[in-house]
């Protein structure tokens, strides 16, 4: 009895950070799509050093090839994991031009080789890639591995992949901040005023909420000059998509605010003279804060969808840089993707991301009503 | 089943599966009304009161599984029990509205927004007495005229919004009452008015009772209220009866140390010994995986170390109609249950291997 | 009377705070449409140079060289020498009505004036109407889909919670709000390729564009509409069905449910007269978010499926900055969105009387 008292105290006790988190562990998908989002993140953040080869690497003879195999016996000798050359052979019936292995020597997959040189987390200088291919038995060079398989100019999928995730992962993440801010201060303000301020502020996120969302992400991407900078790109996409995504979140400040405004703590707040800002960050946005971090996190799958059609449509990040968007640009055409079905092997992530995002958020929002 | 009784319920047991376990709302509740008499059930908020009238009509949520019998005198004067049927079936339904009826707690909800008053009340009418429909409205305009809504005929064409609480709550008895039932439930039907337009409505179905002719099965917690309708009182704790006796014999002397304190609290309101009374040891506690006691163990101030928290007493008449469920009552049934149980507790000590009585009670079924 | 009869419902429409609601909406409206525009006309206006620009950089790339003043003259024409708030009161004043006796009427016998597509090198309306007709009727198509499939899925879900059914179109639901259209318009069009060797691409065949859809071949017309009508209409079916779903569950545990079981209403009666038709009205307001959504798939969508369909146009535009063009059907595609909610919002006073009695002040 006492026992259970104790624990009931606890309950209703703990904060509710506390109180989400312990039923958020009750979540099991929630859970899972967590940790697979942490996995995604730190290979975006380590894509440098876990991708065998960089952006501009390429080889012509690769064009298209399928997934590189790998095979464990050579000779009936097992040598380990290793790979072979691809060699032109041309069959002498139907004169078809063939990429084959060649067997004649076999090229061990190594780890932590040297490669091109890039810089760990943008800072320290670094040649070493996780995983690579070394030299033939035979002291041949020039094999290559390509888990996902080559792009049409012979790139590797795999390392494109994860240098894209560094683009795609983390412009929906940086506009969600800014719409998150966007939101949580315009929607504050129309909703602690209200009047004059609340009824242009309503009519501003209705007249954005009525355009529909891709055709104006399109015009918007549409209207950034040509030619520049993939820093200055990367900036500007984030900026698009939290122009239209701080709506939602303003639309849910506003109306915790107006059911908020009137509690008696608040009421008592200002009678003690505390400034309209702090009232606002220190006794209304606390209140509401876990459904703002729930709407945050169901609306980064909408920002990844959007910045991965518009690269894909051209309007976004644009090559050499890359994003899953401009994987899938390679993934166009109906013929081409039906002789390689390996270039489908970037929709994986992007899906897995936004369900991942789609079922953190869903856990969060069961979450968020902790008393429930 | 007695021939005066109109419905008699019998050691009903609700469980409900959730999660962490099953909770027992209600563990063997039993209480029998007479026609045409009021029958007061007092208890605290969670002590298992709307669960037990609510498995009267078989509308309780999906997830509670009742036990025990609820004998209910049909129309044609046949006993039948009211959980073996279907709760989505046809008998049911002819006995839900038609001979049972009920009145909820917050009128404000209970009646949907999407419809005219009007012809909410004449559902019912329409379901059990005449498919004709000006006939119905009839019926049901009679009805409204009857609880005091005047203006009936405009008021028929209203939705719920345009009510205010007591004129909704009198719509809603109008609902219940539309076709003449035999037994009506009202579970606290006052609660969420104003003290004024309380005192109205206790006063019109008191009336409409006589008119009627019907029992009436008064849910609440407010004693006062209990005082001036009921004929009969059982407070209810923690899922079980713990008395039971005609209010008035209650009143004058209530015998269970959980419904003294009640008692005192209304009576002596303000006084200092009373908070105390409320206050002791925190609240009714969780129905689910109850220990082998006596459920008002840990709040009572004259329990019986050694027993009370061993085994839990039964309902002992210790006076024509007056019954409690305490070990520690001078009255001469009392003192024999207490013996019994002692001995009982005595025999399991010396060969403790077999389940009892009690474990079976809490629901293993 | 149990029943409100149609005449009874008519009467109600036209009660006078419900005609008050309905003008104060409209009214509404115009400032709205207005609002839009000037954010319309913001967002086309955005790009650096303009079509007069682009146009010289392709001659030039074509090798033939413009010179400046021809430039000036053609920006004069155009009006594109103007400050850019005259431009926009140009732009409007011709699209809400054009004049007779101006040379616009006098060509296009039109009184509202879209301006001139500078791509196309033929007045924006036209460009727009060649496509505005199959673009509603595909997502009227759609939408209908969605509705028809959705609802009853979800009252099954909702009165069947924690069935194996309620499972299952959970997860096609989740899924279906989660999978990015154009890429499952991607994946759908390589499995048809593969399973049927014909990818189902574009809405008409090449022999229907060119003898038109008729009887005969309106089964391929059905076929072709199969893809398009999964991939755009999927995940708004599957937001219906999740926020229906939930909508029931909330009315099922109202109390009125309980009061109408306490009198004896038939499970089924309770279901369709209390539950679904207080779940409907959420559905019904959200008319305007489902038709901006559809539009929003379809335009990425109609690029991948190569779809004759508003979308295509938009991108062609806004990559030449022909900005009339692509101003105009963001434009219209808005307008008709406003269209939905005005219209949701005025069904929405019919069905629910709280809305009807107070007016629309919510």
């Amino acid at each position: 009895m006492a026992k259970r008292t104790k624990s009931k105290e606890d309950y209703y006790l703990a904060s509710q950070w506390t109180l989400m988190a312990r039923k958020l562990k009750k979540h099991k998908l929630a859970q899972v799509s967590f940790i697979i989002l942490a996995v995604l993140y730190i290979g975006a953040l380590f894509a440098d050093f876990l991708a065998p080869y960089s952006l501009d690497e390429f080889d012509g003879l690769y064009r298209n090839s399928a997934p590189t195999e790998i095979y464990t016996i050579f000779n009936d000798e097992h040598v380990g994991p290793h790979v072979y050359k691809l060699a032109k052979t041309i069959d002498k019936k139907t004169f078809e031009v063939k990429l084959e292995p060649d067997l004649s020597e076999y090229y061990k997959i190594e780890w932590f080789v040297h490669g091109t040189e890039y810089k760990i987390l943008g800072l320290f200088p670094c040649d070493l890639h996780l995983f690579g291919v070394g030299e033939g038995s035979n002291g041949g060079t020039g094999a290559k591995i390509f888990l996902f398989g080559a792009d049409s100019l012979g790139r590797d999928i795999f390392s494109r992949v994860l240098l894209g995730a560094r683009i795609s992962l983390s412009i929906p993440f940086a506009s969600a901040f800014i719409s998150f801010f966007l939101g949580v201060a315009i929607g504050s303000i129309s909703g602690y005023f209200g009047g004059v301020i609340d009824i242009i502020i309503q009519r501003i996120i209705e007249v954005i909420g009525a355009v529909p969302q891709i055709p104006l992400w399109m015009a918007l991407s549409a209207a950034i000059p040509a030619g520049i900078s993939t820093v200055k790109m990367y900036f500007y996409m984030t900026i698009i998509l939290s122009f239209i995504n701080w709506t939602g979140m303003a639309r849910v400040v506003r109306g915790k605010f107006l059911s908020l405004k009137n509690e008696d703590y608040v009421m008592a707040a200002r009678i003690s003279g505390v400034s309209t800002w702090k009232i606002i960050w220190k006794h209304l946005v606390p209140g509401f804060m876990s459904y703002l971090i729930v709407s945050l996190t169901l609306g980064i799958p909408g920002s990844i969808v959007g910045e991965t059609s518009m690269s894909y449509l051209g309007l976004g990040i644009k090559s050499p840089a890359t994003s899953w968007g401009v994987l899938l640009q390679e993934a166009s055409s109906v013929t081409d993707v039906a002789a390689n079905p390996h270039k489908l092997i970037p929709i994986i992530f992007v899906t897995i991301t936004v369900l991942a995002f789609n079922f953190l958020g869903d856990g969060m929002r069961d979450a968020a009503d902790p008393y429930k | 089943m007695e021939k005066d009784n109109i419905i008699e319920v019998k050691d009903l047991h609700v469980d409900i599966k959730m999660m962490e376990g099953t909770l027992t709302p209600v563990r063997g509740v039993n209480f029998e009304i007479k026609r045409g008499e009021t029958l007061g059930l007092v208890g605290e908020s969670g002590c298992g009161k709307s669960i037990t009238c609510k498995s009267i009509l078989a509308i309780n949520d999906r997830k509670c599984t009742p036990h025990g019998e609820i004998m209910f005198r049909n129309e044609d004067d046949t006993e039948v029990d009211i959980l073996k049927m279907d709760p989505k079936g046809k008998e049911i339904r002819n006995i839900r509205g038609k001979q049972i009826s009920m009145i909820f707690q917050e009128p404000m909800v209970a009646f949907s927004p999407m419809y005219t008053i009007g012809n909410q009340i004449t559902e019912a009418t329409l379901l059990h007495i005449t498919k004709d429909k000006k006939k119905a409205k009839e019926i049901s305009l009679e009805v409204m005229r009857k609880v005091g809504i005047a203006n009936v005929e405009k008021r028929y064409n209203q939705y719920p919004h345009e009510f205010s609480g007591g004129m909704l709550q009198r719509a809603l008895i109008a609902m219940a009452l539309v076709c003449n039932p035999k037994l009506l439930i009202a579970d606290e039907p006052t609660t969420a008015l104003d003290v004024t337009i309380q005192a109205q409505i206790l006063e019109l179905m008191k009336e409409l009772q006589k008119e009627f002719n019907m029992a009436i099965l008064f849910i609440t917690h407010d004693l006062g209220v209990v005082a001036r309708m009921c004929d009969r009182v059982a407070v209810m704790y923690l899922g079980k009866v713990v008395e039971t006796g005609d209010s008035k014999t209650i009143y004058a002397n209530p015998q269970h140390p959980y419904t003294r304190g009640l008692m005192g609290s209304v009576h002596k309101i303000g006084g200092r010994k009373d908070e105390r009374l409320f206050s002791i040891e925190g609240t009714v506690p969780l129905a689910m995986n109850l220990p082998k006691q006596c459920g008002f163990y840990d709040r009572c101030d004259c329990r019986i170390e050694g027993l009370c928290d061993k085994a839990e007493p039964e309902l002992v008449e210790i006076e024509p109609g007056h019954k409690i469920a305490c070990f520690n009552c001078s009255n001469p049934a009392c003192q024999a249950h207490r013996a019994e149980v002692e001995k009982r507790l005595a025999e399991e000590a010396a060969n403790p291997v077999e389940p009892d009585e009690g474990g079976k009670k809490r629901g293993k079924r | 009377m149990a029943k409100r009869s149609f005449g009874d419902s008519f009467k109600a429409f036209f009660q006078k705070d419900l005609v008050q609601y309905i003008i104060k909406r409209v009214l509404m409206f115009i400032p709205t449409i207005l609002l839009i525009s000037i954010l319309v006309f913001f967002v086309i206006q955005l790009p650096p140079g303009d079509y007069v620009s682009a146009h010289i950089a392709a001659l030039a790339t074509e090798g033939e060289l413009v010179d400046a003043d021809y430039a000036a003259s053609m920006r004069a024409d155009y009006g594109l020498d103007l400050p850019v708030w005259q431009q926009y009161l140009k732009w409007v004043k011709g699209i809400i009505w054009t004049p007779t006796d101006s040379a616009y009427y006098r060509l296009y016998h039109s009184h509202h004036n879209w301006k001139y597509s500078f791509a196309y090198g033929r007045d924006v309306w036209s460009v727009v109407n060649d496509r505005l007709g199959l673009t509603i009727g595909v997502t009227a198509i759609i939408m209908l889909f969605q509705y028809l499939v959705s609802i009853p899925i979800a009252v099954y879900a909702s009165t069947h919670q924690y069935s194996v059914g309620d499972y299952i179109s959970a997860i096609i639901g989740f899924l279906g709000t989660a999978i990015p259209n154009f890429i499952l318009a991607i994946v759908l069009m390589y499995l048809s390729y593969k399973w049927t060797g014909n990818a189902n691409v574009g809405l008409f065949s090449q022999e229907m564009l060119q003898n038109g859809v008729h009887l005969y071949n309106f089964g391929d017309f059905l076929k072709r509409m199969i893809i398009p009508i999964i991939v755009i209409g999927t995940s708004g079916t599957c937001g219906i069905i999740r926020s229906v779903r939930a909508q029931m569950l909330d009315e099922v545990a109202q109390q009125y449910t309980l009061t109408a079981r306490a009198k004896g209403v038939p499970e089924g009666k309770i279901i369709m007269k209390y539950c679904f038709r207080a779940a409907i009205n959420p559905t019904v307001s959200g008319l305007g978010g489902v038709l901006s959504s559809l539009f929003s798939g379809s335009t990425v969508t109609a690029l991948v499926l190569n779809m004759q369909i508003q979308g295509p146009v938009l991108y062609k535009a806004l990559q030449s900055q022909d900005m009339y063009l692509a101003g105009a059907i963001v434009m219209i595609q808005a307008v008709l969105v406003v269209i939905g909610v005005l219209l949701s919002d005025i069904a929405l006073a019919f069905l629910d009387p709280r809305i009807r009695y107070s007016g629309g002040n919510r």
